[in-house]
């Protein structure tokens, strides 16, 4: 009897405590979920120019991992460590680049638009870069231009204005491309084989200077 | 009175603890987990496109892309592939080995002896070494399950003529329409600045008529009947796209590529909506599934081989898929289906085994896009393939004959938002049926096919 008394009184404060807790320290964790980019970091490096397959090497890396809106940010452990963030949310902190943040680092682009010159984005580099799909789509920034769909190449790319894809490899059999890009919070960052190229809604967009 | 707030302050204490422990351990303890991990070496992967058929004496390179990743999270990522091509002619058991020459923009090729495309067609598979001292064949059955080229003489030659952009033909029905949304009735897009816009991966027609549409952002395949949605079945769907397909005895077939929280997989779903089986792929990407003869067939990347996945309750496990990888896709018994399409031609064969029954040359003036549909047809084959020019596109039905192109009709690409690439056309009996996206919705639309059914 003496026992239950205790634990009785016990419960109430437990409760109190447990809640103040959960209110003090929870919302952050629900605000960023798995907190993904704590673990990222701002490493990179200004390079000479590399070949497109070193640049289809790079974005490979991020094949299988997630999609983050506003992110730029993975590890190569072929999965997403922060599934099902709320899409178009940059607060969210998980894992993975969006479409465009995606296309600026795998094509060692720098953040200064004027400058056309490499520069290696680590993996785990929380940046995105200064353009949007719909910047690349008009050749935006002294690296870029456009270029017709059909003289394209592996790892230029196909940007509509929600939208930037890179071509992993090019004409399949049944004549698509296989595209690599950061496609939505559900499909992550991946290849998929992809019309693009015959969708007049996209354009062809190149990076200049690749090493030959 | 101060004994009396005693164990509640115990209690305020010991929940405090609890709470922070807990919390801690969910945040730092998945931040660790999502921290960038030292790096681990696997092979990449090999890319190429087969060619699958060749006319008579055609000379022909193979090439081979090679993507061998990154070892550690810095400048470099370069690797320095090598290997070999295996041949041997049709009906031959051995294999002879070719070295594998640089080719431009750090790929692999090698020139296949042209006594290979005077003779009855080849196999062939590819085994390279990525410099890192790691191996991979591609197809990944190798001489179990090698890739296969057909010789053909005597192809049908088909010119398309007239501009892109010509008179599209207008649907004889429309036998779904569902406003975007989450609703009752309506179909989800995903859809988003920095995205793609993603709408129903894709549809089948069911043995009762229905419309079953693969409504995969919500989660559901919708039921269509007469017109009118009929009912709604939850599924499992992990990834951001599919495909789906229904077989004879009303199995439906759903294809669900993961996303990038789980591996691809089929899984064969009664008509009532209740698993029977699912199947993991033995390749990590594909973009088509079919029901064959022996039940649903998967087109994977990076062989662009067809794998059998499992009819009904059985699911072929990825290594069994492997040796069962082929070419050609089965339509019937006796008759499969080739095509190998170039934005300057597009090639299409009825085989049976190595020998080729029929096949057809298509070229247009206009650049050739994807082949949507090729499908038997009559004496021959349905075709959907897509023109197109820097600023149209369109769909070009084709009825190919023995003899050639017997019609042939525009269809507008009606395509506002992305469904599974090659999933957008339907043919059962002699209806046509069309997966379209705008602005408002979707819609099923339906076209009359001439000729008789094979």
């Amino acid at each position: 009897m003496r026992t239950r008394v205790k634990l009785l009184a016990l419960l109430p404060g437990l409760v109190g405590g447990l809640t103040l807790a959960v209110l003090a320290l929870g919302a952050p964790a629900g605000a960023f979920h798995t907190n993904f980019t704590g673990g990222c970091n701002d490493y990179w490096a200004n390079t000479s120019p590399v070949m497109r397959a070193t640049a289809r090497n790079y974005a490979w890396v991020a094949a299988a991992e997630g999609y983050q809106w506003g992110g730029g940010c993975w590890n190569d452990n072929n999965r997403d460590d922060s599934p099902g963030d709320p899409p178009q949310n940059p607060y969210t902190r998980g894992e993975g680049p969006d479409c465009s943040g995606f296309t600026f680092k795998s094509w060692y682009e720098r953040a200064e638009t004027g400058d056309p010159w490499f520069r290696y984005h680590g993996w785990a580099q929380n940046t995105h870069g200064p353009y949007t799909a719909g910047d690349f789509k008009v050749g935006a920034g002294a690296a870029n231009i456009t270029v017709a769909r059909a003289n394209t190449m592996f790892m230029d790319a196909f940007a509509s204005t929600n939208h930037i894809g890179m071509i992993y490899w090019a004409n399949t059999a049944y004549n698509q491309d296989r595209i690599i890009e950061a496609k939505c919070e559900a499909c992550g960052t991946g290849t998929w084989p992809r019309t693009y190229r015959g969708n007049p809604d996209y354009s062809g967009v190149r990076r200049l200077n690749w090493d030959s | 009175m101060k004994r009396a707030w005693r164990w509640p302050l115990a209690g305020f204490v010991l929940g405090g603890l609890v709470g922070a422990t807990l919390l801690t351990v969910n945040i730092v303890g998945t931040g660790r987990a999502g921290a960038p991990p030292a790096a681990s070496p696997t092979f990449g992967e090999i890319l190429h496109t087969p060619p699958l058929l060749a006319a008579r004496g055609e000379p022909l390179t193979l090439t081979f892309g090679v993507v061998c990743g990154m070892t550690k999270d810095e400048p470099g990522g370069v690797c320095s592939p090598s290997g070999s091509l295996y041949v041997r002619s049709a009906g031959e058991s051995d294999f002879s080995p070719l070295a594998l020459g640089p080719a431009p923009d750090g790929e692999l090729s090698a020139a296949v002896p042209v006594t290979l495309t005077q003779g009855d067609g080849f196999d062939y598979y590819v085994e390279v070494d990525n410099g890192r001292g790691e191996r991979a064949t591609l197809p990944e059955g190798a001489a179990n399950a090698p890739q296969h080229v057909w010789v053909v003489d005597g192809s049908a030659n088909v010119d398309l003529e007239g501009p892109v952009a010509g008179a599209a033909r207008a649907p004889e029905r429309i036998l779904a329409r569902a406003a975007w949304g989450k609703g009752a009735g309506e179909l989800g897009l995903d859809s988003g600045r920095e995205q793609a816009r993603i709408g129903p991966s894709a549809f089948d027609v069911a043995p009762d008529g229905s419309v079953v549409v693969l409504d995969q952002v919500n989660h559901r395949l919708a039921y269509f009947k007469g017109g009118r949605p009929s009912r709604r079945v939850q599924i499992d769907f992990a990834g951001g796209e599919g495909d789906l397909a229904i077989g004879r005895g009303g199995t439906v077939y759903v294809l669900d590529d993961g996303g990038s929280s789980s591996e691809p997989i089929v899984r064969a779903l009664d008509p009532g909506g209740s698993l029977l089986a699912g199947a993991a792929l033995a390749e990590p990407t594909a973009d088509m599934l079919r029901v064959g003869p022996d039940g649903p067939v998967v087109h994977g990347y990076p062989s662009e081989q067809w794998f059998p996945t499992g009819s009904g309750r059985t699911a072929l496990s990825p290594g069994r898929q492997v040796v069962l990888g082929r070419p050609d896709r089965a339509t019937s018994v006796d008759t499969s289906v080739v095509v190998h399409a170039s934005p300057e031609e597009a090639r299409f064969a009825l085989v049976d085994g190595e020998r080729v029954e029929q096949s057809w040359f298509v070229r247009s003036s206009s650049r050739l896009g994807e082949v949507q549909m090729a499908e038997p047809f009559g004496t021959g084959l349905l075709v959907v393939l897509r023109l197109w020019n820097e600023s149209r596109a369109q769909f070009r039905v084709l009825q190919l004959t023995p003899t050639g192109l017997a019609s042939g009709f525009a269809v507008d690409r009606a395509e506002w938002a992305e469904s599974a690439s090659l999933s957008r056309f339907r043919l059962h009996g002699n209806k046509l049926y069309q997966l379209r996206s705008a602005p408002s919705g979707t819609t099923i639309a339906a076209f009359e096919i001439g000729g008789k059914i094979r």
